[in-house]
């Protein structure tokens, strides 16, 4: 196992590498961004020195290179909008995305598993074809779209929810001021609840689907239909025999939900008002405050890696038939 | 039984929370919705409306441009002018503080001055990016308490009208602060101090002296034009800029807020590149001013505004924003049978194929109010009278800005450039000299930069007036810029305050109130 996790760490330095270079090259590719970070009525003498200042007179290969041996001493430099250390910035609204990232995944499993399961059961019902029905039309909808009708609805019509803003919960928790974290706990599960929603129903549709398809297949086996022989429960039959089959695939989609979920906060975050580090990403792409959107690509890659290799961890001990 | 027990209960749990969020600003409080993030509160790297919009509650200045234009005193009660004009001398008010107690005299402006100017500090704001050198700043001194020196390189009458927007803040304080506290803790000299902030989400301030009437002022941080719409008509916030032109009848229509639809003082143009390097046929025509002036008749502004912009704009006839535009010019008519007559004239008859010349426009997308359309239909304007055009429209901020800002957009661009209230010259200043940043389109024309000189050696208003009517009349006949209109601006004002929206995008709170 231990050689399986060495071997999986150096590919995630590969990929970070990979990713950087992207990003980074995708950046340059609208020319020099010196003029972004001088006044309108700078000299040329001025912009020569912020170019300089700056590092944007060195060549690409040198700055990218810079960048990356800085990166590995800990230092992702200075934000250029923000003028703090980048790692601090992302920081501060790295909590903010996990809260929103975790309640999304909360959302696209733990109904999708009852969902699934319900529908396969009930195969060929009306039961079944509503909840396909409804599967489908969350996978076709528009995160952005489905968060705008929501704040429409629900926040201006009904006024059942808020329509954005952000109570911080996973901050508090870090720092240790467990007081205001549970403060604060009602108001941000209900400021929670929209976003969350709204970054869920694709995976939530798309994973009750897959939870299905798989139910279908295990409750067709011989094992099943002798334990039924046997005089179980429906309950334990599906839940104790049939589901800890039919989950393995819904596992291995977790890690990647994760990284899906992750991209899919940019829009809902602008959309929510949601301080989070896909709107500082976004924010710092349109300003082309390199520094900030290579350590926040950085961070984003890091974190998908590493939630996948737990994944992968977690299905090697519940399959026994997966070795590492 | 149970499942309807179930949905009782939730309705209730969904009712009891929702009293948790959705309570109205209480009545010391206004909150405002901005689209943009704040970025700093450093005196001297202030340079987006947002962060100025911020800063100015927090800190004072020596003067102030009123609603109508008026440069008028603030901190400064008074001020003379040398003979010479280089120096100005302010006597200001006595007895004033600095949130931390500390006396604020004549030695903090004067420090507030030469810390912007600090080539050491590397400030890239408003105050030492355009300010300065817009005054020809080199120095300031305090002579006693309450009186401070300006001195400039050259004569300037705009001088006191440019330092409203230079931040004066208390010495000690700030000599404490290193560069990254300084831009997230501010030490207030003005009538708010700051509270808290959440970057990303809200700032809040809170009075401490007067003037002002609410005890709280909240910016939140609302990115997505229509979820500030949305808080605006739930009355979670009071004041929205930026309102989009497709949602002003809904707000209107919201019984909680109204819209304010106010005249701006953003130049929106299309500039004529006369850079060597567009030396296409196209390049080459409009680098001809009876070609520019031809194409000044060939564009439909008021319709393009109508119909894109849901509002009859104000017509530019220059650079200056009325009412300090030279009264004599008449904005350009649409008048496409002038415009061929004229580039028949200009030696650029249609050919077999009913062309004259091709041209390339260049826009942004996103950045000004239906900017890609406005392009787009200007673009058609101009092929309808055989100039046959290309439209290119580009992402504002990582590619847009730099081609601007190397003068490389053309041969034909469109861009708005922000203007003031109070002076002619300040709105003209965008093309001072030749090599001026913002000269975008490498114009140098002599009877426009030459003018600059004798307005210096003017020895009189009315002197120079004359000039700037002069120079106006040039920029009309034979400028860079095919005249377009002043961008409207559209806030959406909640019923529950009094709040004015001013011209020129500064959002002033200390006169708004609880309606009545």
């Amino acid at each position: 196992m231990w050689t399986y996790i060495a071997r999986r760490l150096i590919q995630t330095v590969i990929v970070i590498l990979g990713v950087t270079l992207i990003s980074f090259s995708a950046l340059h590719i609208g020319g020099d961004p010196t003029f972004l970070f001088v006044p309108e009525r700078a000299s040329d003498e001025q912009i020569v020195e912020a170019r300089k200042r700056l590092g944007f007179d060195r060549p690409l290969y040198e700055q990218y290179a810079s960048f990356v041996i800085n990166a590995a001493q800990g230092d992702f430099g200075r934000s250029l909008t923000h003028r703090r250390p980048a790692i601090e910035v992302i920081g501060d609204v790295l909590p903010a995305t996990i809260e929103l990232t975790l309640f999304s995944m909360i959302i696209a499993t733990v109904f999708a598993v009852p969902l699934g399961v319900l529908a396969a059961l009930k195969r060929g019902t009306t039961t079944d074809g509503s909840i396909m029905i409804l599967g489908m039309l969350g996978q076709s909808v528009p995160s952005f779209w489905l968060g705008i009708m929501m704040i429409m609805l629900f926040g201006l019509d009904l006024k059942w929810f808020p329509i954005s803003g952000h109570v911080p919960l996973l901050e508090p928790l870090l720092t240790g001021d467990f007081a205001t974290a549970f403060t604060n706990l009602p108001q941000s599960l209900y400021y929670l609840i929209m976003p969350s929603v709204a970054v869920g129903v694709y995976s939530l549709s798309r994973n009750a689907r897959l939870v299905r398809s798989s139910m279908l297949e295990v409750l067709s086996l011989d094992y099943v239909r002798t334990a039924r022989a046997k005089g179980l429960g429906e309950f334990a039959v599906v839940v104790h025999h049939a589901l800890r089959n039919a989950w393995l695939p819904f596992v291995t989609m977790i890690g990647l939900e994760f990284g899906f979920l992750l991209g899919g906060v940019v829009v809902v975050e602008m959309v929510f008002s949601w301080p989070g580090i896909g709107r500082l990403l976004f924010d710092a792409i349109n300003k082309r405050d390199i520094p900030l959107v290579q350590a926040s690509v950085i961070v984003m890659s890091v974190m998908f890696v590493v939630i996948n290799l737990i994944v992968d961890l977690i299905y090697a001990r519940i399959d026994p038939r997966v070795r590492l | 039984m149970r499942l309807f027990r179930l949905a009782l209960m939730a309705s209730a749990a969904i009712a009891g929370a929702s009293s948790l969020a959705l309570a109205a600003p209480a009545d010391d409080t206004i909150v405002v919705g901005f689209g943009a993030d704040i970025s700093t509160l450093d005196p001297g790297e202030i340079g987006s409306r947002s962060d100025a919009n911020v800063a100015a509650h927090i800190f004072t200045t020596l003067t102030r441009i009123s609603e109508s234009g008026e440069v008028s005193p603030n901190f400064a009660e008074s001020w003379s002018v040398s003979a010479d004009g280089k120096d100005i001398t302010f006597k200001l008010q006595a007895g004033r503080v600095c949130e931390d107690g500390e006396a604020l005299t004549a030695e903090d402006a004067a420090y507030s001055f030469t810390r912007a100017a600090d080539p050491a500090m590397k400030f890239t704001g408003n105050t030492p990016g355009f300010v300065f050198p817009s005054i020809g700043y080199t120095g300031a001194e305090a002579v006693d308490d309450t009186t401070l020196v300006v001195h400039m390189a050259n004569k300037n009458s705009l001088a006191p009208g440019f330092l409203n927007e230079v931040y004066i803040h208390c010495k000690d304080s700030y000599e404490k602060l290193s560069k990254d506290d300084a831009t997230a803790h501010p030490v207030a000299s003005g009538s708010y101090k700051l509270k808290s902030w959440t970057a990303g989400s809200e700032l809040v301030l809170e009075k401490w002296q007067d003037p002002g009437n609410f005890t709280n002022i909240v910016f939140r941080i609302i990115p997505e034009a229509s979820t500030r719409t949305a808080e605006l008509m739930a009355g979670n916030v009071d004041i929205i800029t930026n309102a989009a032109p497709d949602q002003l009848d809904a707000i209107d229509a919201s019984g909680s807020a109204k819209v304010q639809k106010v005249q701006g003082t953003r130049r929106m143009y299309v500039g004529f590149n006369q850079k060597a390097k567009f030396d296409t046929p196209g390049g080459m025509a409009i680098k001809k001013a009876d070609v520019r002036r031809a194409l000044q008749y060939a564009v439909d502004v008021p319709t393009i505004c109508q119909q894109l912009l849901n509002f009859t704009c104000e017509r530019a006839t220059g650079l200056a924003n009325p009412p300090h535009d030279n009264k004599d010019l008449k904005p350009y008519a649409y008048d496409p049978a002038m415009a061929e007559k004229l580039l028949d004239e200009a030696g650029y008859p249609r050919d077999a194929n009913g062309v004259r010349f091709e041209m390339t426009l260049q826009g942004p997308r996103g950045r000004y109010l239906n900017d890609a359309n406005v392009t787009t239909a200007v673009g058609q304007y101009l092929s309808d009278i055989g100039v046959k055009t290309t439209v290119e429209l580009y992402e504002w901020s990582s590619v847009y800005v730099p081609m601007i800002r190397a003068h490389d957009a053309g041969p034909m661009f469109f861009l708005g450039s922000g203007g003031g209230l109070w002076n002619a010259q300040y709105d003209m200043s965008d093309l001072a000299t030749v090599d001026s940043g913002p000269n975008y389109t490498e114009w140098n024309d002599p009877r426009w930069f030459d003018r600059w000189a004798d307005i210096t050696k003017a020895t009189s208003v009315e002197e120079e007036d004359k000039i700037v009517n002069e120079m106006l009349k040039v920029f009309y006949d034979d400028g860079p810029w095919l005249l377009m209109y002043f961008q409207p601006d559209f806030y959406g004002v909640s019923n529950r305050v009094s709040w004015t929206a001013r011209r020129d995008e500064v959002i002033e709170l200390n006169g708004a109130s609880l309606a009545k």
